[in-house]
């Protein structure tokens, strides 16, 4: 490292002090309009216990997901379609009809409890 | 409500950081004016690099911004604050550059020099970029703060929150690797004939 090496540094570091740009006016309004924005929204979202646990689980899309499955699930304790009661009959062997309404249901016609 | 920007004028940043928290537009405008040509100017000098300094500026600005709500008046610097974040934000992306040639560095604009001399300021500035890309993160800050930005042993240490030794040790230490980082490149840089 040779005198001539930190003179050649030395005089980098001057011609990078010497750097000292003027913003441009667009740099400018961009900051500007980040200050409008940025006090807009708080930078902590304050909430409910439950807006943080809907949060968690995904939002109102994950909560109409998950309450769509269970009145499927419902659904298909009172009637099932065929093909599951096929596939259970198939899977486990025994089918115990219940008849929960009456045969005048036009609605509802049984529920099958394998066992 | 909005202080008149006189009085605005005569207070100090923070003050004017805590006008801004409480929805004075003048405020914000008042602080872009003070801080934002010196934010700018370290990013400049760091990455030689006008876009991305101009990136570094307006993303250590929303992040004053964004603290403003919970700055404690009287307790920091925002000046301070500030070295710190563009710092930070600079080192970032000289970390990224490591490997990359000096010729994907962008040229800074200057209309005011002629074609030769141009080059040569764009040569030598992006050599001392990318040295300073070479050197670890706290070895680069500790020497841009003290050779670029011309702060005190006292203020740096402040800044980086370490102790007065250690930013002598960090300064020493990196200005040695960037001269030997430096040193085989006087010929093309054009020192050989100076």
């Amino acid at each position: 490292m040779s005198k001539s090496d930190e003179d050649m540094l030395d005089d980098l570091f001057s011609l990078g002090k010497a750097q000292s740009p003027v913003p441009s006016e667009a740099l400018l309004a961009r900051i500007q309009n980040d200050a409008r924005t940025a006090r807009i929204k708080p930078a902590t979202p304050r909430g409910s216990v439950w807006t943080g646990f809907f949060d968690m689980i995904g939002g109102w899309t994950a909560v109409g997901g998950l309450a769509m499955a269970g009145v499927t699930g419902v659904w298909f304790g009172i009637a099932p379609p065929a093909s599951v009661t096929t596939l259970a009959a198939d899977l486990i062997g025994t089918t115990v009809t219940v008849d929960l309404l009456d045969d005048s249901s036009t609605y509802f016609s049984e529920v099958s409890i394998d066992g | 409500m909005n202080a008149p920007l006189g009085s605005l004028h005569e207070a100090p940043d923070d003050a004017v950081l805590v006008a801004y928290a409480q929805g004075d537009d003048d405020a914000a405008r008042l602080l872009a004016q003070r801080l934002v040509p010196r934010v700018l100017a370290q990013a400049t000098r760091l990455l030689a690099d006008q876009a991305e300094a101009e990136d570094v500026a307006q993303e250590a600005m929303m992040r004053l911004w964004k603290i403003a709500p919970d700055w404690r008046q009287g307790e920091a610097q925002v000046s301070t604050w500030l070295y710190r974040v563009v710092a930070n934000l600079c080192t970032d992306r000289l970390r990224k550059r490591r490997g990359v040639s000096l010729d994907q560095i962008a040229e800074p604009a200057d209309t005011q020099m002629s074609a030769a001399a141009r080059l040569q300021e764009t040569a030598r500035l992006s050599a001392l970029a990318n040295a300073l890309a070479q050197l670890p993160d706290r070895q680069a800050q500790a020497v841009s703060l003290r050779h670029l930005e011309g702060l005190s042993n006292p203020q740096i240490a402040e800044i980086m929150d370490i102790s007065l030794r250690s930013v002598e040790s960090l300064t020493a230490r990196g200005k040695k690797a960037l001269t030997e980082l430096l040193a085989g490149r006087r010929a093309e840089l054009g020192y050989e004939d100076e």
